[in-house]
């Protein structure tokens, strides 16, 4: 079963158009969404989310429309935004009595488990918390009901390499049970790479692609050479393309880069950064 | 809803000290006085504003996106400032209820339908602020919801000054002015009102 399915997606904005997004995002597995500021990523939440209308197309999370009875589905998702949202002046403990009575399966033993697990005081107000403190909070309230997907906007972002590490650690864990699921959107292209099983590019609305991590490292390779050996490789075939005073480095599709010419690995982050790039000189 | 009333309760504590010693310095000037309408009836409006000012607060931290991904529809959203607004409308009607028995009491002018009747009229006076504010509000946002806020306030003064200028005795006014009329009204415009905020709460890209 997929846990969520988004099919022919669109919706405008003056100056912004999400143009006919496609994902689907298996239960068990970890999708992240990669795209620079303004790509479309918080509105794909928002969407998925039913914050904001849709144009056109289908949203189902957790085999269900997105527009049907929509907030008995929500009781199964876990979400955590950029700006987390909780009121400021309230503590962690308000925080667990809000959302007990929010919550069908709040579990506050888990809740107060991921307080002491993730070192966040009880009794401190939210507007004295840290960035990355309040990031905590808001990851260990979706946490704490049994959700079975979460949909996380830049949530790992202001956070310190230790406690993202420990953080994504943690979303890892949450799909090792076969019905839960992970959409991630973030900035930080290396914490999507240690995790995520599928990943989708988003640039200017559209999706450049969407597919699972370890084959877009196996399909592949960044070529070094000059613009003449370039023209051997089929042009669609190639993916992106920077031009240096030393010559051409490309993304291109492992199996049709002729012998002879020099490679290495690209990064997930490469490969975005080129693929943007390149549909931007189109 | 159970989560969002009590998340708005938190609030009034934390942030709702001022609006407490305000309505309690009103209530004690009023006791003291002589049935001066205003001093009865602002406590009245003030907690009308309730809802707007946890609004304000709701959108300055982004609980209303966070609410948005919570199990709550945009109906319960909506709902939740109204119960809450109503229900600080009636605790302030109440403790003016109880300071003013004690005034008409001790004045020797306690009479219960007019009494009555000037509770009536405060409770229309404290259902109107809301039910004009809140549709604005829902559909605009707290920031321009405040333009609104700021014609109610003009009008209020405006109202107040040709009221005391006519030399009316209050406890005239509520024995005769078609007390029952007037609530009848103040209580259509609310629900409409409610129902109007609905109606643009749902419409509303958050």
């Amino acid at each position: 079963m997929n846990a969520m399915e988004i099919k022919d997606l669109c919706k405008s904005y003056s100056g912004f158009t999400l143009d006919h997004l496609h994902l689907t995002l298996p239960s068990g597995c970890i999708m992240g969404l990669v795209g620079e500021n303004g790509a479309g990523k918080s509105t794909t939440m928002k969407l998925i989310l039913d914050m904001i209308k849709r144009d056109s197309g289908t949203i189902t999370v957790l085999g269900k429309d997105n527009r049907d009875n929509f907030r008995l589905t929500k009781e199964d998702i876990g979400v955590v935004l950029d700006v987390v949202g909780i009121p400021s002046c309230l503590n962690a403990r308000q925080v667990g009595k809000i959302m007990k009575y929010t919550f069908h399966n709040w579990d506050d033993a888990a809740y107060f488990a991921y307080l002491r697990k993730l070192s966040i005081p009880e009794n401190k107000k939210f507007q004295d918390f840290s960035r990355g403190m309040k990031m905590k909070l808001g990851i260990a309230v979706a946490l704490s009901h049994r959700a079975k997907l979460l949909l996380l906007d830049e949530a790992t972002s202001g956070l310190d390499p230790v406690v993202r590490d420990e953080i994504l650690d943690i979303f890892s864990e949450f799909t090792r049970e076969e019905s839960h699921a992970v959409l991630i959107s973030s900035h930080i292209v290396s914490d999507l790479e240690k995790i995520c099983d599928y990943i989708a590019f988003l640039h200017k609305g559209k999706l450049l692609l969407c597919e699972e991590k370890d084959r877009l490292r196996e399909q592949y390779t960044i070529v070094h050479c000059t613009t003449e050996a370039l023209c051997k490789i089929p042009s669609s075939a190639i993916k992106g393309i920077k031009k240096n005073a030393y010559g051409v480095e490309a993304i291109v599709q492992k199996e049709k880069v002729p012998a002879g010419i020099r490679t290495s690995p690209a990064s997930i982050e490469e490969l975005f950064i080129f693929m943007a790039k390149g549909e931007d000189a189109k | 809803m159970r989560g969002l009333l009590i998340k708005d309760l938190y609030l009034i504590c934390k942030y709702g000290r001022a609006f407490i010693l305000i309505v309690a310095v009103f209530i004690v000037v009023s006791f003291m006085g002589d049935g001066n309408m205003f001093f009865i009836s602002y406590p009245c409006i003030i907690s009308g504003l309730l809802p707007m000012t946890l609004i304000a607060y709701d959108e300055r931290d982004k609980w209303d996106m966070y609410a948005g991904g919570l199990p709550y529809t945009k109906t319960q959203l909506v709902c939740g400032k109204y119960v809450i607004g109503l229900s600080m409308s009636v605790l302030v009607l109440a403790a003016i209820a109880i300071a003013e028995a004690f005034r008409m009491h001790n004045a020797q002018v306690f009479a219960v339908s007019s009494y009555l009747n000037l509770l009536l009229l405060l409770f229309s006076i404290s259902l109107l602020v809301p039910s004009l504010m809140l549709p604005f509000v829902f559909k605009f946002g707290a920031e321009k919801g405040r333009v609104i806020y700021y014609v109610i306030i003009a009008l209020t003064c405006v109202g107040s000054t040709a009221f005391v200028r006519t030399g009316t005795n209050i406890t005239i006014f509520v024995s005769n002015a078609g007390i029952y009329s007037v609530l009848a009204a103040s209580i259509f415009l609310y629900v409409m009102s409610w129902l109007l905020s609905v109606c643009f709460y749902k419409k509303r890209e958050i």
